[in-house]
């Protein structure tokens, strides 16, 4: 089918309920969204790569963003925040449990700090990927 | 880094095209265009002071 055609086929059919509902699952526990559609293949390597990437950079000392910063450089935090987000319950599970938003000083000085946050960022960003492959396949756009 | 491009790799490769063949093609040239970006850049940056 080529662009257009789809384009226009996507127009003549909202996206159903269902879809709606794997997309909020698929953001809200990385893979649940594929697994809700018997995709547990797809469901295990693009959950698992979210689930294992966050992990990674937790253990890499990495630090989670929140607006608990005040001032303008508040504002400077919203676009991590957004990146760690995506992260979905790990992200929720992490600030109720205050774990990985602290500003320690020991922590930021080791070496794998950096890459630890970038791991973070990477693990919320690939699971808007995941989450948006999981509610194109429910609603039917992709096969 | 290398950690990093398997992950991203993994998730762009399932996410596109149509068939595994495909998807498997598409992932592996994904991480290696990771691997070979990132140690590009990475000798540009060590030689810029």
């Amino acid at each position: 089918m080529v662009k257009t055609e789809r384009m226009q086929a996507e127009e003549a059919e909202p996206a159903p309920g269902f879809a709606w509902l794997t997309g909020a699952a698929a953001w809200f526990f990385p893979g649940l969204g594929h697994i809700l559609q018997g995709r547990l293949g797809r469901a295990a390597l693009m959950g698992g790569a979210v689930w294992v990437c966050f992990f990674v950079g937790m253990a890499m000392g990495g630090h989670l963003f929140d607006l608990a910063s005040e001032g303008s450089s508040a504002l400077l935090q919203v676009p991590p925040m957004i990146a760690n987000l995506g992260s979905g319950a790990l992200y929720l599970v992490s600030w109720l449990l205050d774990y990985g938003f602290k500003d320690d000083p020991a922590q930021a000085a080791r070496a794998t700090y950096e890459y630890g946050n970038t791991f973070l960022l990477i693990a919320g960003l690939l699971n808007y990927l995941t989450m948006l492959d999981a509610f194109d396949i429910a609603a039917g756009r992709k096969p | 880094m290398t950690l990093f491009a398997v992950f991203a790799s993994v998730v762009f490769g399932a996410m596109a095209k149509d068939t595994t063949q495909e998807r498997l093609l598409y992932g592996l040239k994904v991480f290696a265009e990771f691997m070979v970006i990132g140690l590009v850049l990475g000798w540009i940056l060590y030689f810029i002071p």
